[in-house]
């Protein structure tokens, strides 16, 4: 007597998922080539779009990429005009923002150049300098660059005296220590920077800017941007583009990204050739198995659904391995290339399982065409 | 009333003539038995009757319907209605269970129905090993399971293929018995065989010697 009949789905499910868990040996080759496949995909794209930002902090070692200057009708650069434009500047991707002072000052009557800044933001926009000593943390200490320290013998912690004129003509001459050598292979080296309230102490006004050096982790189009906004809108600054560092930065940005492009292209394609081959095996393993079915009555698209099916189920399972590995493939890459954590993309869990499970189904589209080939007669052949 | 009928049955593989003008009737209910050498034409004819191949020559009539011109997808259809197969070498899908293996015919034929296909292994004597895979059953087990799978769906004819080849002499007992209530509740069943004690148990048996039928001996009743 028939009891309730089982819906064809539910067989259908319990076939292709007992053909993977029951042949688990034969499909974790399978499973294996879409998992790693799919790492490397989701790895390689999370390295992708996160190139930008890591090498975009690590270009930021290279100094300054934008720096505001006064307009050309001669004036100085006002503080709050400095400000002004910095406003466009999305608060985010600033990395500093150094201002500039220079005046002309004297030791043992020697003139020199005096460059007054704030000395928290030079660490910031150029993390390149290399000071012997420490960097100057109270007012009346100061950075002598290389060239100045070997010229008139200078050392951390000696102390020497500096002398000039204000903006009045009056003299001024006012002690400083030394707390560092600077070194930076420029011409840095000739200067002697203290901090800018000690210059506009010394000069008698303050308010007053030579340039400000902005070092900012943005694109060159947000850069671009950022100089035309603040051209348009904000009267006595002129803004502009460091382009040895903005142009060299884009340029090794686009051809890294082509790189990891192509690479991630040629991974997909030996995942499918790798997938292709193992579904090849499979098939030609089970040749039995298809004849015994179509023997049995089943239709070529039966035999085409159920391998299709398993195909599916390795790929969307892959899929979900290599979302997962792959973020750990590219934290790992991240960490140990720019010393830096990336975070996880969400986005990536759809488009990851989406092309894993495109790609298995392609690759297994042509062994499961010629599954339908298989000869039903073999099973009675006593082979 | 004929349940099969071959009329002039020729098969040609270019220039080897596998089968000579076959004609052969079996009435329903009827246990016919086939017999041969190797290369006589019993795989060709078997072929033949199990719808999964056509004649060069000739007209096959099963249930009434001449099927020799039948396309291949029609051929597995009529296979699936109307004929169940038992193989030489079991032929089980080895990551399904016994059970599984039967729900697999009625899945191609209709709809799986588990409690159904429990009795046929039950019928078969095989109800408390449903749970078992293949590779856990004996091949004398695995044979019955593959009469439950060919029983299944109600055919109108058992078509087994050397069913007892590869069993013990315990186990091929057993086959028979099911083969003798089969028959007693008036399925037809056609055996190829080599062995004349299987062949034996039939009501006649067709000698087939180089494509042609030798001779059609009857056997008991």
């Amino acid at each position: 007597m028939a009891g309730d009949p089982m819906k064809k789905q539910t067989m259908y499910f319990r076939m292709v998922t007992s053909s993977l868990i029951r042949r688990r040996s034969r499909m974790l080759v399978a499973l294996l080539a879409v998992a790693i496949g799919a790492t490397v995909l989701s790895g390689l794209v999370t390295i992708y779009y996160d190139i930008p930002r890591q090498m975009g902090q690590e270009f930021r070692s290279y100094g300054a990429n934008l720096i505001f200057i006064p307009s050309g009708d001669g004036s100085a650069l006002s503080m709050d005009a400095a400000d002004a434009a910095a406003d466009f500047i999305p608060a985010d991707d600033i990395v500093g923002m150094a201002p500039y002072r220079y005046e002309t000052v004297k030791i043992n009557e020697q003139p020199f150049m005096a460059a007054g800044t704030d000395m928290e933001e030079v660490k910031k926009t150029s993390p390149y300098w290399f000071v012997s000593g420490e960097w100057p943390e109270n007012d009346g200490s100061v950075l002598v660059g290389q060239e100045v320290a070997d010229y008139i013998r200078l050392s951390p912690g000696d102390t020497f005296t500096v002398t000039g004129t204000d903006i009045k003509d009056e003299s001024f001459s006012r002690d400083f220590i030394v707390s560092g050598i600077v070194q930076t292979g420029g011409t840095e080296e000739g200067f002697i920077f203290l901090s800018l309230s000690d210059l506009e102490g010394l000069m008698g006004n303050e308010g007053e800017l030579d340039v400000v050096e902005c070092s900012i982790s943005a694109s060159q189009t947000v850069l671009d941007d950022i100089v035309k906004q603040i051209t348009e809108n904000v009267e006595g600054v002129t803004p502009r583009l460091v382009k040895r560092v903005t142009q060299s930065e884009g340029t090794v940005l686009t051809k890294l990204q082509a790189l990891v492009y192509l690479v991630t292209v040629i991974v997909l394609l030996l995942t499918m050739i790798c997938v292709a081959t193992t579904m090849m095996a499979v098939v030609a393993e089970r040749r039995k198995e298809i004849g015994l079915k179509k023997a049995l009555g089943a239709a070529n698209k039966s035999i085409v659904m159920e391998f299709l099916g398993e195909c599916l189920f390795l790929g969307g399972l892959g899929g979900l391995l290599g979302v997962v590995l792959g973020f750990v493939f590219a934290q790992t890459i991240s960490v140990n290339v720019f010393s830096r954590s990336i975070s996880f993309q969400p986005l990536l869990i759809p488009v990851t399982l989406a092309v894993s499970i495109a790609i298995t189904a392609l690759a297994c589209l042509l062994p499961v065409r010629s599954a339908t080939d298989v000869d039903p007669a073999i099973v009675l052949r006593g082979e | 009333m004929n349940i099969l009928e071959l009329k002039d049955i020729s098969k040609i593989y270019g220039s080897v003539k596998a089968l000579q003008n076959i004609n052969l009737q079996v009435s329903q209910g009827e246990w016919l038995a086939i017999m041969g050498p190797s290369g006589s034409g019993k795989s060709t004819m078997i072929n033949i009757i199990g719808c999964m191949d056509k004649p060069s020559n000739g007209s096959v009539i099963l249930d009434g319907a001449n099927i020799s011109k039948e396309s291949a997808k029609s051929l597995t259809n009529v296979r699936r209605d109307k004929i169940g197969l038992i193989f030489q070498q079991f032929h089980m899908i080895n990551y399904l269970t016994a059970l599984e293996n039967v729900m697999v015919a009625q899945y191609y034929h209709s709809m799986p129905d588990e409690k159904e296909a429990l009795q046929a292994l039950e019928r078969v004597g095989l109800g408390d090993r449903a749970k078992h895979l293949p590779s856990q059953l004996s091949g004398g087990e695995q044979q019955r399971v593959c009469i439950a799978r060919a029983l299944i769906n109600y055919p109108k004819l058992i078509l087994a293929d050397e069913p007892t080849g590869n069993l013990d002499e315990t186990n091929e007992g057993i086959v028979l018995d099911i083969f003798k209530q089969l028959h007693k509740e008036g399925i037809t069943i056609i055996v190829v065989t080599h062995d004349p004690e299987v062949a034996e148990e039939a009501q006649r048996t067709v000698v087939l010697e180089h494509g042609r039928v030798a001779r059609i001996v009857p056997n008991k009743e």
